[in-house]
């Protein structure tokens, strides 16, 4: 049952707190995020700038960087994906356990960046995984990163416990695996996932 | 320090037959370098590592570079026997024709090193070395166990142009994975066909999207058609 | 009942009992209702920064191994014992002294003892 957002507020201003299992599921996730410790590049200074006294994420209970995949709901794609590392990064991902969050943290995490046309660099790591939060800069500074926290808060907190709208993670039917490519002669096979990347059309 | 001309003939009185030659650099700072044949490459590196009075005991670099085949295309005056009727009566006449000739001149794979001496404070000193070809004779001497600090740059330079240094402790990819083929600074390296999408194409990006489109079109259009 | 004086105990037992429980039990439940398992290969492989492991986790550490911890034990204790001395030593007299370098001496003789048997050659 739905309660009342305005019986809701009059309820609260004379000190009755209501609240659903929804909301309260949502308030504990977004609230302790804790993403996984690793750096890819450059980014991952930013990174580490963020999470230190100046900028503090604490502040938004994401200080706790774990090093296993299997303690952390967030992974912060921090710089260059490099062809040789991406089968790494897609493995990590799947290590996870659910509920996980991407974010793309600067221009090569979310296209490959000024290292585009390189030989050996992912364009954008989206081609692989769902990616949340894309946040562009070279490198973002904190106040972005914290941003893209923050829009990551308010994406969970908009996530309902059941429904057709529920998350992956909730959904028995939704698909937990997403193929690692392998390093092929040439260039990384499949050189996307069809599933999570459906070739945007670009309208010249 | 020594000039790269005294340079030269101090290797060639401690190594004989060492084939020691200059390539000059008509540039300003004219960092003229020694072109060393492999077959005395391992001698002529342990002398001017172990010279005294050279004491190149520090590898700063090493460099590859890949030189394409050159087709040169040249005149030559070529003397030929024509036979023409010169008043009525057919003579042999010597004519001078010119002709443009054309020749492959094979391209190769160099490998630059940059050698300085920690104990005399001098350098660089540039030692370079040749491959005979770029497709199947790439092989070179590794100079690694003479300079230790040259085993990683020797396999990256493997890794990207793709010289096999003999005598190299550990030849493998570095920078690349074991299962790639290609060597991805060549000049005549083929990047993979990843233009799928190309939101801020310009230029040459742009020119490799078209055609990338293209392709996938008549690909699209041949399956219905066999459809 | 309520009159054994270990009824309140009881209660209490199970008051803790029922707090560690609960949580467990709330969060089994959750997973049952809401949040479906979907295991697979890649995510049950053993975690190895994302590479492929080679061979199994579950590895046997040398018996040699043990010997080393206890000799580092014996310098651990010496450095403990030391560094009193040390700060100490102005004040000692020769006694002390002479007690502090038969203390050392007897570790030093486990340490070449170690030694002889070969502890310290790792192969």
């Amino acid at each position: 049952m739905a309660v009342d957002q305005q019986l809701k507020i009059e309820l609260g201003k004379q000190g009755v707190f209501v609240t659903t299992i929804e909301e309260l599921y949502n308030w504990g996730r977004k609230n302790s995020v804790w993403p996984m410790q690793f750096g890819l590049a450059c980014c991952a200074i930013e990174m580490i700038a963020t999470t230190m006294a100046r900028y503090d994420l604490a502040r938004f209970g994401a200080e706790v960087f774990r090093p296993s995949p299997r303690q952390a709901d967030l992974m912060i794609i921090s710089g260059t994906v490099t062809k040789k590392m991406a089968p790494q990064v897609v493995r990590l991902y799947n290590q996870m356990a659910e509920p996980r969050y991407v974010i793309a943290m600067g221009a090569c995490a979310i296209s490959g960046g000024p290292f585009k046309q390189g030989y050996n660099v992912l364009k954008g790591i989206d081609r692989y995984i769902p990616v949340d939060v894309h946040i562009p800069g070279c490198p973002p500074r904190p106040e972005a990163l914290i941003q893209a926290f923050m829009t990551l808060q308010k994406k969970i907190d908009g996530q309902p416990l059941t429904g057709e709208e529920r998350p992956r993670h909730l959904n028995p039917e939704a698909q937990g695996e997403f193929p690692v490519p392998e390093q092929g002669a040439h260039d990384l096979e499949p050189t996307s996932n069809p599933g999570v990347w459906p070739i945007p059309v670009v309208i010249r | 320090m020594k000039t790269v001309e005294e340079i030269k003939a101090a290797i060639e009185v401690a190594v004989p037959g060492a084939g020691v030659e200059i390539v000059s650099n008509p540039s300003v700072s004219g960092q003229h370098s020694l072109l060393i044949a492999h077959s005395h490459a391992l001698q002529v590196a342990q002398f001017l590592r172990d010279d005294s009075e050279l004491a190149l005991d520090y590898l700063s670099n090493v460099t590859g570079v890949d030189y394409l085949d050159k087709e040169i295309s040249e005149k030559v005056k070529v003397t030929r026997t024509v036979t023409k009727t010169v008043d009525g009566v057919e003579q042999q006449v010597e004519e001078t024709v010119d002709e443009t000739r054309k020749r492959v001149e094979p391209g190769y794979l160099e490998t630059v090193y940059h050698l300085f001496s920690v104990a005399k404070k001098h350098g660089p000193v540039i030692i370079r070395m040749r491959t005979a070809n770029r497709t199947d004779q790439v092989e070179m001497p590794s100079l690694t166990p003479i300079w230790r600090g040259a085993e990683l740059q020797e396999r990256e330079v493997f890794d990207l142009y793709g010289v096999v240094f003999t005598g190299h402790p550990d030849l493998r990819r570095l920078l690349m994975w074991d299962e790639f083929k290609d060597h991805p600074m060549r000049k005549d390296y083929v990047e993979p066909d990843d233009f799928e999408y190309e939101p801020t194409a310009h230029d040459q990006v742009l020119e490799r999207a078209k055609q990338h489109a293209a392709a996938e079109k008549a690909a699209i259009q041949e399956g219905a058609e066999a459809r | 009942m309520a009159s054994n004086p270990y009824f309140s105990l009881a209660v209490l037992f199970l008051a803790a009992l029922g707090f560690g429980l609960a949580p467990l039990g709330m969060a089994w439940l959750w997973a049952k209702v809401f949040s479906p398992a979907k295991p697979n290969p890649i995510k049950n492989a053993i975690y190895e920064c994302g590479l492929v492991s080679k061979g199994d986790a579950w590895v046997q550490f040398r018996s040699a191994y043990y010997l080393y911890a206890i000799i580092f034990l014996i310098f651990d204790v010496e450095a403990v014992f030391l560094l009193p001395f040390a700060v100490a030593f102005t004040g000692l007299g020769v006694a002390a002294c002479v007690s502090m370098l038969i203390f050392v001496l007897m570790l030093i003789e486990g340490l070449a003892w170690a030694w002889a048997k070969g502890v310290l050659t790792w192969a």
